[in-house]
């Protein structure tokens, strides 16, 4: 494509209208084009300013305490903190990134040169901000998962305030239909299951999963598993990492 | 949407006193991070109608609305402490989740979203009232009256065929190739109603744009 032809994506991005193949292409085209990001970021916030065409509507009077109530039993997740490590100021670019719509993944110092644009594997707000809170909780710790082969690798990042993990998987050919992905934290020696995924026809993924009340681990590996995965593992794992302290 | 102009006249306001219409958007949340449900409360007065409404315009009954609602602001409350003013502004920010929500809302069920409704009953000769219409005006704060009145009237403004284009694209939550088959119109005519309306807006919208045009 031209830059011309890159540029006519800005609106339809913008508004959410791109096929999901489009997009794709559009946001790795993003991570390059500091042009494009700018024309972007203009045009969502026109597209923002358009919640305020909706016919005027006055919400039913409880509705405002039911917001109090379901708010009344959580607390919001994490909290501020002074003086971060400086590797978040590389995750605050990667909020950024996905204020703008999409995931872009760069490495920490360590890695450089080897940054990779991700197109997210799902556009649901939830995963996203899953994603962002994960990388910006103040107890991440991280673990780089060697392939034993070749090919594939994938970077974990887990906060076990908010016991969620954040996996980003490169070069991994999706699996085939009666098989999937499924990752693993091992606690002691034993293997507990975070997770099934599967990677985009690009190979990569970054996906947010949950991590078990209570558990502490200081493995993680990948295995391909069944289709719906298995309870254990029941295949050798093809990468496998280290969890250490992300500073 | 509007920035708030009396930010630094209130940032001194203690924590301890009530909730004043003047404390800007980002102070609230600012609070809900510590925890303060009484910012959300107001957070909830100021912008509550805004979300409701931008709910009922995706999804049809009132009842999956509320659901939304309730949702979008859960979410803002849990994810306070990660709110960047960087990003936009706080209603900007709750806006986006709550089409977010509705429009999942929506796919979950299997439905079709109201503006898609809409547009399938548009008259023989294709042309759709707009969705909000001037007489839909009922806001009692001024700010955000002036702010619908403009985004209202720039909408209006549009040719009907870029208008449509853009409202099935945000409120029915539409590709542009979905679209074209809804509206059983040329792929092409509808990416270049799209790119030209949004201009257009972009343009009538600038008062309310904090980047300003790129």
């Amino acid at each position: 494509m031209t830059d011309h032809q890159w540029t006519e994506l800005t609106a339809p991005y913008a508004l959410g209208a791109l096929d999901p193949e489009e997009r794709a292409r559009f946001e790795t085209h993003l991570a390059d084009c500091a042009v494009c990001r700018a024309e972007v970021r203009s045009l969502k916030e026109v597209a923002v300013l358009l919640a305020e065409s909706a016919p005027a509507a006055t919400p039913p009077a409880a509705l405002r305490e039911r917001v109090l109530r379901e708010a009344s039993r959580v607390r919001p997740i994490g909290a501020r903190r002074p003086g971060r490590a400086p590797w978040l100021a590389a995750a605050a670019c990667l909020v950024l990134a996905l204020g703008l719509g999409y995931a872009y993944l760069r490495e920490r110092a360590d890695l450089q040169g080897t940054s990779a644009a991700l197109a997210a594997k799902s556009d649901s707000l939830d995963a996203r901000d899953a994603l962002v809170a994960t990388l910006l909780s103040p107890d991440l710790s991280t673990a780089g998962l060697a392939p034993t082969g070749q090919a594939p690798s994938a970077r974990l990042y887990w906060s076990p305030s908010l016991r969620r993990v954040v996996v980003a998987v490169f070069h991994l050919p999706p699996a085939p239909s009666d098989s999937t992905y499924q990752l693993w934290a091992i606690a002691q020696g034993k293997p507990v299951s975070l997770g099934v995924f599967n990677t985009a026809v690009d190979g990569h993924l970054t996906a947010a999963m949950n991590v078990p009340a209570g558990l502490t681990f200081e493995l993680t590996a990948v295995t391909k598993e069944p289709a719906g995965g298995s309870p254990q593992p029941t295949q050798k794992p093809f990468l496998v990492g280290k969890v250490s302290p992300a500073d | 949407m509007r920035k708030n102009r009396t930010d630094a006249n209130f940032e001194a306001v203690p924590d301890d006193q009530q909730v004043k219409a003047g404390v800007p958007d980002r102070a609230l949340v600012e609070r809900m991070a510590a925890g303060e449900e009484r910012a959300l409360g107001a957070l909830y007065d100021r912008h509550g109608g805004m979300a409701y409404a931008l709910a009922l315009a995706i999804v049809r009954e009132s009842a999956d609305a509320e659901e939304v609602v309730a949702d979008a602001f859960g979410q803002v409350w849990r994810s306070a402490t990660q709110y960047d003013a960087g990003r936009g502004s706080v209603a900007g920010w709750l806006a986006t989740i709550t089409r977010t929500r509705a429009l999942d809302l929506v796919r979950a069920r299997g439905r079709r979203t109201r503006a898609v409704e809409r547009a399938a009953q548009a008259d023989p000769d294709g042309l759709a009232t707009p969705l909000g219409t001037p007489a839909d005006r009922a806001d009692r704060q001024i700010e955000r009256h002036e702010a619908r009145r403009l985004v209202t009237r720039s909408l209006a403004e549009l040719p009907e065929p870029q208008r449509r284009v853009i409202e099935l694209a945000y409120f029915g939550g539409l590709s542009q190739t979905e679209i074209a088959a809804e509206l059983q119109e040329p792929l092409g005519t509808v990416k270049t109603r799209m790119r030209a309306g949004m201009e257009k807006l972009r343009g009538s919208l600038a008062p309310l744009l904090v980047g300003g045009s790129s």
